[in-house]
């Protein structure tokens, strides 16, 4: 079975850069069967808001990995919102000019409800490509951490942008709150990744968004993906549905072979 | 052979988790290439007392030969003695402590008596320190995950007493293991890229078992997270079986 993962982040607080540690992640992946990985960069390394110039230098590394194995990695984009329209617009047409990056990643210097996430719509119509949002429920969640953006958030930005691709992030962590926030956006996908590999919420992904709808990923190195496959593969659904979650949705979404 | 060390009957609040049969239960490790399981129930967790469960756990157990019950004593409650002799009589290997569920922590004076109590039994102890992360489970269940100081106290205060940690992450694994050798572990909640490779040179494979934290987590991932793992044949077979058939007399 073929598979794409959708998050993953190589270089992790500055570990993993040597090209001999990204070469063991590539034998890692293939050994169990991921075909290509998205790297989303290394994303909390300068904290929750980083500047400008430490997003150049996190894409610049995102790039690097991607030259380094061009038929393996394929980057998106890291941006912050709050730092406007001209400055989200300079570093993603840098990105993609440079790079060839496939998708916008958006971590946590704010909330997706935020005026802001227009500047990252907006790039998103004109490059044609997907943003992945990390979501997560905010219900139980610690003080202080409401720039996670909260599913109904994400869910808040689809709506708002019905022609904009979103992936809204961590399954496990948007919970049945999640899915149901962002059932009827035909915007949305739901990606995998992150947290402990709950039992039924893939079904019930599949059951309320459709197969068509949810994405494999792992948040490798944080996650596993012996964990992640193995969730999809024991989870009552069909082989087409997995072909699809593991490879044919963010294959067709990011136009990747 | 292939045991699961973290496994339970019965039903958890606010999940969809499936509440199963013994006999459904046995049928869905199967499938997982689970041959063998230590089973609690989620009663003692939750129910005022928890003999009633333990024996709904031991009938349910009782003409199994895949699932080996363990029970859950309550230190909280005036009857632990009690509790530990109905264990006891019921032929059992180990017991198992909730003590977050439960209400008390590892540093109240009970839990030298029942320290004392226990080793006059020769049951072994297993110490639960979570069933879910607390980052991502409903909101009305408001749980911390047992506190490590706890934990390093009690480790402290019975170095010749060997606890298998059900839930435990891998940052309090790190810890721990810079001054304790009592302890095993199953990795349900150990996760990192390569986590069984890592624990094993952490640890020593003699210390890890596998769980899966049944029917709360997906059953399949977690034995894919062992069955995947790049160890030696010989780590593999202590962790798939050989310390857990020691441990639990099986």
């Amino acid at each position: 079975m073929r598979i794409i993962d959708v998050h993953t982040h190589p270089v992790f607080f500055t570990k993993g850069r040597q090209k001999s540690e990204l070469r063991k992640l590539v034998a890692h992946g293939k050994s169990h069967g991921v075909k290509r990985m998205i790297v989303l960069g290394d994303v909390l390394n300068y904290g929750g808001t980083p500047n400008e110039e430490q997003l150049r230098l996190i894409n610049d590394e995102t790039g690097g990995i991607q030259k380094m194995f061009p038929n393996y990695f394929v980057g998106f984009c890291y941006l912050n919102p709050n730092l406007g329209e001209k400055a989200v617009m300079e570093e993603v047409t840098r990105c993609v000019t440079n790079y060839g990056s496939k998708g916008i990643k958006l971590e946590i210097a704010n909330s997706a409800d935020e005026p802001c996430m227009r500047h990252i719509a907006k790039a998103c119509r004109e490059f044609n490509i997907p943003v992945l949002q990390h979501s997560w429920s905010n219900t139980n969640f610690r003080p202080g951490m409401d720039s996670h953006s909260d599913p109904d958030d994400t869910a808040l930005f689809a709506q708002r942008n019905p022609d904009v691709n979103i992936i809204m992030a961590h399954l496990v962590g948007i919970g049945y709150r999640g899915v149901i926030a962002a059932k009827g956006l035909d915007n949305i996908y739901v990606d995998i990744s992150g947290a402990f590999p709950e039992d039924g919420l893939i079904e019930y992904a599949v059951e309320h968004l459709g197969s068509d709808h949810v994405l494999y990923g792992t948040d490798i190195p944080i996650r596993q993906s012996a964990v992640k496959i193995g969730a999809v593969l024991g989870a009552k659904l069909t082989n087409a549905d997995r072909q699809k979650i593991f490879f044919d949705n963010t294959a067709k979404l990011l136009n990747l072979n | 052979m292939l045991i699961d060390t973290n496994v339970n009957l019965g039903s958890w609040p606010f999940t969809f988790a499936l509440n199963r049969t013994a006999a459904q239960l046995t049928k869905h490790l199967a499938a997982s290439g689970i041959t063998h399981a230590i089973v609690s129930h989620f009663g003692a967790a939750f129910q005022p007392e928890p003999t009633p469960s333990n024996r709904e756990l031991f009938a349910a157990t009782k003409k199994s030969k895949t699932l080996t019950p363990l029970p859950v004593i309550n230190l909280r409650l005036a009857n632990w003695r009690d509790q530990l002799a109905e264990c006891v009589a019921a032929k059992v290997s180990a017991v198992k402590l909730l003590p977050t569920y439960n209400n008390y922590s590892l540093r109240d004076k009970v839990v030298g008596e029942f320290m004392t109590a226990l080793n006059e039994t020769k049951l072994r102890l297993v110490i639960n320190m979570r069933y879910e992360d607390e980052r991502h489970r409903y909101f009305a269940l408001n749980m911390k995950g047992l506190p490590l100081s706890d934990l390093k106290l009690f480790l402290k205060r019975n170095p010749k007493t060997h606890v298998l940690l059900s839930g435990i992450m891998i940052p309090e694994v790190n810890e721990l293991a810079k001054k304790f050798k009592n302890f095993s572990i199953e990795i349900s909640f150990c996760e990192w890229i390569n986590s069984v490779e890592d624990l094993v040179k952490l640890l020593t494979a003699k210390r890890i078992m596998l769980g899966t934290c049944t029917p709360l987590l997906s059953t399949r991932g977690e034995v894919d997270k062992l069955r995947l793992s790049k160890i030696t044949p010989k780590a593999m077979d202590l962790i798939r079986s050989a310390n857990a058939q020691q441990f639990f007399n099986i």
